[in-house]
């Protein structure tokens, strides 16, 4: 078969990644019967290389669908929570930019009216 | 002939005057004519369209019935006009209060009165997309034993015997099979053997061969 590249992976659509998946899989069982029917030490070491493989298209295939989904929620009010940001739990409750902001009105006037002067002294 | 004639006379005036609201064209045709002949055929139409209590009276020509009748249809008429009367007089006297009317209760006991629950409607989904199914046909379904004993299932039996993953149930292994190696399952057994794996002996249909299944998979 080659060796399973992710390069190539990504060219592929959806159904081919899932039949691939499938023939891969079922491979597999293959060599774990002739593992236990005691089968050549071609096939027992191939048994390693097949499972990366379909960990690789599963990789694939999560990626891809993942950017697809970020590009429908793009724009959106509401998102998916895992499509949200993430940072930190604490981050995320924090006040926002705009929220920190914000003056009262009392505030907003003693600054107008009692700005901090800065001065130079002419040596 | 000369009561008939009388009788439908009335009963068109009587049905005219409680049909009013239903055929504003009708009674007014009835009105306008006095000749014997169109009334009788302008009667009929007013019974058609009439209430049914009005079409029997024409036809039976009964005076005391027909008046009971249309002093009911009166009376009743006379009613919705009197409560009418009586709910714009409180509105009258108690201005924007007194209108509305106490509740009957029917037991001693006070239940929380059920409100109105819309089913879930969410702006979001809150997971992007839904957990795959970890338990395919493929994760089920680990490898088939090949021990003696499990030689002697095959032949003698009729059953295959495989090693299954541990949270497997039996209609898991059943279907399982059934997809990977298109056979049909009669039962399936299964038991968790001392070292924590999961056996389980899957008795197939009367019209497969385990011996020729085996073979197909592999294992002899």
């Amino acid at each position: 078969m080659g060796k399973v590249k992710c390069s190539e992976l990504r060219t592929k659509e959806k159904k081919e990644l899932l039949k691939q998946l499938d023939e891969l899989k079922t491979e597999l069982t293959n060599l774990r019967v002739a593992k236990v029917t005691g089968g050549a030490a071609s096939k027992l070491s191939k048994i390693r290389v097949v499972r990366k493989a379909i960990a690789r298209v599963y990789i694939v295939m999560h990626q891809k669908q993942k950017e697809n989904l970020r590009k429908l929620y793009k724009d959106r009010k509401y998102k998916p929570l895992d499509l949200r940001a993430k940072k930190t739990r604490a981050m995320r409750r924090a006040l926002t930019k705009h929220e920190l902001k914000l003056k009262t009105k009392k505030e907003i006037c003693k600054l107008r009216r009692y700005p901090t002067r800065v001065f130079a002294v002419k040596a | 002939m000369a009561p008939k004639k009388t009788a439908p006379k009335p009963a068109a005036a009587g049905s005219s005057k409680t049909e009013e609201k239903k055929k504003p064209a009708a009674p007014a045709k009835e009105k306008g004519t006095k000749d014997g002949k169109v009334e009788k055929k302008s009667a009929k139409p007013a019974a058609k369209p009439a209430a049914k209590p009005a079409k029997p009276q024409v036809k039976k020509a009964d005076k005391p019935k027909k008046d009971a009748a249309k002093a009911k249809s009166k009376t009743a008429s006379k009613k919705a006009a009197i409560n009418k009367a009586k709910k714009v007089q409180t509105k009258v006297i108690k201005g924007a209060f007194g209108t509305r009317v106490r509740k009957i209760r029917t037991s001693v006991k006070f239940h929380r009165p059920h409100t109105f629950r819309p089913p879930r409607n969410p702006k979001y989904p809150r997971k992007s997309v839904p957990r795959r199914d970890r338990m395919d046909a493929f994760n089920v379904i680990k490898y088939p034993l090949t021990t003696e004993a499990a030689m002697k299932k095959i032949e003698d039996s009729n059953t295959l015997v495989f090693l299954v993953h541990t949270k497997a149930n039996k209609h898991h292994v059943k279907a399982a099979v059934k997809k990977l190696y298109k056979i049909n399952v009669a039962k399936v057994n299964t038991l968790i053997r001392p070292d924590g794996k999961k056996k389980a002996y899957v008795k197939l249909a009367r019209d497969y061969d385990a011996l020729d299944e085996a073979n197909k998979i592999g294992i002899i």
